[in-house]
């Protein structure tokens, strides 16, 4: 199956490339794959998160994301790309002004939908995170764990090539978080989407086979 | 009222700033002619003994640059009125001559005094009057009167373009978060810094509308009470159609430059 990210010797880091977070790191993620990527505070996973998401630049080496070489990229490209990505944060980064509803069609308003196909698809995906009944509330009239569905629904929208997720049970209770890892399951076994997810521990209760990469003393190790 | 407020922080210092370029248009509208009376229209009177030419005048200072002959018979029918013709011939006959003597540029009291001897050092000339101290008087009373304005218009603008960046921080500190998302996610530039733009256009539209209802209630109303002379005769000059279009491009220049000013200081994620 065809690699959907690729790094290849791959050094990420800060303050003008002073301080290395990510050193040498080298691995593929196949089209359709779930990762989970571990580590201790501090060891660089939202890093390379956020690399592969185009936010940081690779001080050196490959970093390819959906065939787009993350070192030599344009910002057009990058724009292009990222309408291909769905990112969950553990904070949500909900639109707060707008309503759930909108939130949730974003991708799609990116893409330049129409407003019926956005309106039919806000239904389709807050149903399916079982939040249809909210549509025209606002975030912050919703719990932490209803957010974070929101945050997954939007980041389902428009059936991404990669989900990107940076702690997303961070925040939530057992229960929610449940509900959460069951979202994801499903996008990956249904839509054969990748899904990488930066976590500080893998669930307990969870049936789909997945990868894990740990990051420890700037490198970044695949646990057989 | 938290809407009227906000865009009241942007059209306001905005206004500052149109009725600053507004007044610099209309001032130095009105004045322009006045101006250029006081520095074109002025002459020194040059009494001489025998007829002269202005090759000759050019030749005693290099600075004069018209002259016109004051008509003696016209002197003499003025002030001998009542007086037999052959006692006017007499007085006509003993009559110096008059000349206006313009110069080239507006020059200083220094200058004209200088002109003023070398005239005199001519055996030909008799007298030269140059009226050099009205003349510096008035002139520069209006030049520090136009020095004035333009350093209050500057001042009203710096102290605006200060409230500008107030408002942009404001901007900054409401939007980041959505363009930030819309980043993410891909959105281009001009979605994301949509909502930005509406908000801003709009107050630069009811700036400039703002600014020209009060040209126009100067020009059609007040202008015509003031009793101001130079008001009353340059009523048309007060505003035209044409300064809409100036200060509609220049607010929509400012709120183009503060809202991507804002777009970009925005860019990243907010950790």
């Amino acid at each position: 199956m065809s690699n959907v990210i690729s790094a290849k010797n791959l050094t990420l880091a800060y303050d003008n490339g002073r301080k290395e977070i990510i050193k040498n790191a080298s691995f593929n993620i196949r089209k359709g794959d779930f990762v989970f990527i571990t580590g201790p505070s501090g060891s660089g996973k939202s890093t390379l998160l956020k690399a592969l998401y185009g936010q940081l630049k690779p001080k050196e080496g490959n970093l390819v994301v959906g065939g787009v070489d993350l070192a030599n990229v344009s910002s057009r490209k990058l724009q292009e790309l990222r309408t291909h990505m769905g990112i969950i944060f553990q904070d949500y980064k909900l639109i707060n002004e707008w309503t759930v509803a909108k939130n949730v069609v974003l991708p799609l308003m990116i893409a330049g939908y129409s407003i019926d196909v956005q309106n039919a698809q806000a239904h389709r995906l807050l149903k399916h995170v079982k939040l249809a009944e909210h549509a025209d509330k606002f975030p912050l009239e919703l719990s932490g764990g209803e957010q974070q569905r929101v945050g997954v629904a939007r980041a389902l929208a428009k059936n991404p090539v990669v989900i990107l997720a940076d702690e997303p049970t961070g925040n939530l209770d057992d229960y929610s978080s449940n509900v959460i890892w069951d979202l994801m399951e499903n996008a990956c076994q249904q839509l054969e989407t990748t899904v990488l997810v930066v976590t500080h521990k893998i669930p307990t209760i969870f049936s789909l086979p997945y990868r894990h990469f740990i990051i420890e003393s700037k490198g970044v190790y695949e646990v057989h | 009222m938290k809407f009227i407020k906000n865009h009241l922080m942007f059209i306001l210092p905005l206004m500052a700033i149109l009725l600053g370029i507004e007044f610099y248009l209309v001032f130095d509208r009105t004045t322009d002619s006045y101006e250029k009376g006081l520095k074109e229209g002025y002459t020194m009177l040059v009494v001489t003994k025998k007829p002269v030419t202005l090759r000759k005048l050019k030749s005693l200072n290099e600075h004069i640059a018209g002259i016109e002959t004051i008509k003696r018979e016209q002197i003499v029918s003025e002030v001998a009125q009542g007086v037999s013709k052959q006692s006017q011939k007499e007085i006509l006959a003993a009559l110096p001559y008059f000349y206006n003597v313009g110069l080239d540029s507006y020059l200083e009291t220094a200058q004209i005094e200088k002109i003023k001897r070398d005239l005199e050092k001519d055996p030909l000339i008799k007298r030269v009057e140059t009226f050099g101290s009205s003349y510096s008087s008035a002139y520069r009373l209006f030049s520090f009167i136009k020095f004035l304005l333009k350093v209050f218009i500057g001042f009203m603008g710096i102290v605006s373009l200060f409230l500008i960046i107030k408002q942009m921080e404001i901007w900054k500190y409401a939007h980041k978060e959505r363009m930030q998302v819309m980043e993410i996610f891909g959105a281009p530039l001009m979605l994301r810094s949509g909502v930005l733009f509406k908000v801003a256009i709009f107050d630069a539209f009811i700036a400039t509308l703002l600014v020209s209802g009060i040209f126009f209630y100067v020009k059609f109303v007040w202008a015509a009470q003031s009793g101001i002379d130079l008001m009353m005769q340059k009523q048309d000059e007060l505003f035209r159609i044409s300064d809409m279009a100036i200060l509609l491009g220049a607010a929509l220049f400012l709120v183009i430059v503060a809202v991507y000013t804002v777009v970009f200081s925005s860019r990243g994620v907010q950790e």
